[in-house]
């Protein structure tokens, strides 16, 4: 069964990018969301299995987003992709429950081998 | 102790270094900068599209990327293969591009170095507000035969 994904970030041309690179994993796209507050109410309505989020959004951030995505369901596998690319924030990420993270600028490869490592790692 | 010009124009540079690794690790396509230059604020130097980032905290100003349709056009096509995209798109990706500029240099700035979300405009928009007293430093670049500004402006 395909694991769903959901896809935040304020960028539309950065959301299509990551759906396009991701297009030969197992996975079904469930969902895009622009800020925050769209993604927790995806996340409460059709519960994905893996979330790519951004963390400079309007509305709510990315790490106030994943506190509220751990709050819902903490087994949820978010990936972290954003431009903050200092030590502190992927740590404080990390501490809240991230399972991966990534800088941007992100190619196809670096995707590629970061959702390897996500999705080996849960047995897939 | 380092004085405020060495500070700006190290600044500058991680800022230079940041908009270089975006253009070559995304396309593969090495920009070339131009020889960058200071200018008072007596407007702004724009071409049609631009994504504007604020910065506060450790240091308050704005950066933004400027450029005509044809390199935001060119980047999309690239990244997801639509060839005619709308304004809608191009002002995304002129705010995109300024987003993932401004926050790679906190990998050297720290996150005490802050950045706003995005404010893209076609044109010269009459309501915004540069501050004044804001000395502006250009870095004029061209990438995949398109040109473009990256401006930083610091207090």
């Amino acid at each position: 069964m395909k694991k769903k994904l959901l896809i935040v970030d304020d960028s539309s041309v950065m959301r299509r990018t990551i759906e396009k690179n991701l297009a030969d994993y197992d996975l079904e796209i469930i969902g895009q969301a622009a800020n925050g507050v769209e993604a927790v109410q995806m996340v409460m309505d059709k519960r994905p299995d893996v979330v790519t989020l951004d963390i400079t959004m309007p509305e709510m951030d990315g790490i106030a987003c994943l506190e509220e995505i751990m709050k819902i369901n903490p087994e949820t596998k978010v990936m972290i992709i954003t431009a903050l690319a200092d030590k502190l924030t992927g740590l404080i990420a990390l501490d809240k429950g991230a399972r991966g993270f990534m800088y941007k600028p992100v190619n196809a490869d670096d995707l590629a081998r970061s959702f390897d490592k996500l999705l080996k790692r849960d047995g897939e | 102790m380092e004085s405020r010009k060495e500070e700006f124009e190290a600044t500058c540079n991680l800022f230079i270094n940041s908009v270089s690794n975006y253009f070559k690790h995304l396309t593969e396509i090495d920009s070339d900068m131009k020889v960058p230059y200071l200018k008072e604020s007596d407007g702004l130097v724009l071409k049609d599209f631009t994504g504007m980032i604020g910065i506060s905290g450790s240091r308050k100003g704005f950066v933004y990327i400027s450029a005509n349709r044809e390199m935001f056009a060119d980047l999309i096509n690239m990244f997801i293969g639509i060839e005619d995209p709308s304004e809608e798109d191009i002002l995304d990706m002129a705010g995109e591009i300024s987003n993932v500029v401004a926050g790679n240099v906190r990998a050297n700035l720290g996150a005490n170095f802050m950045i706003s979300v995005p404010t893209v405009f076609e044109g010269m928009p009459p309501e915004l507000n540069i501050p004044e007293n804001v000395s502006m430093y250009v870095i004029p670049i061209k990438w995949n035969n398109h040109e473009a500004f990256v401006v930083l402006g610091l207090d």
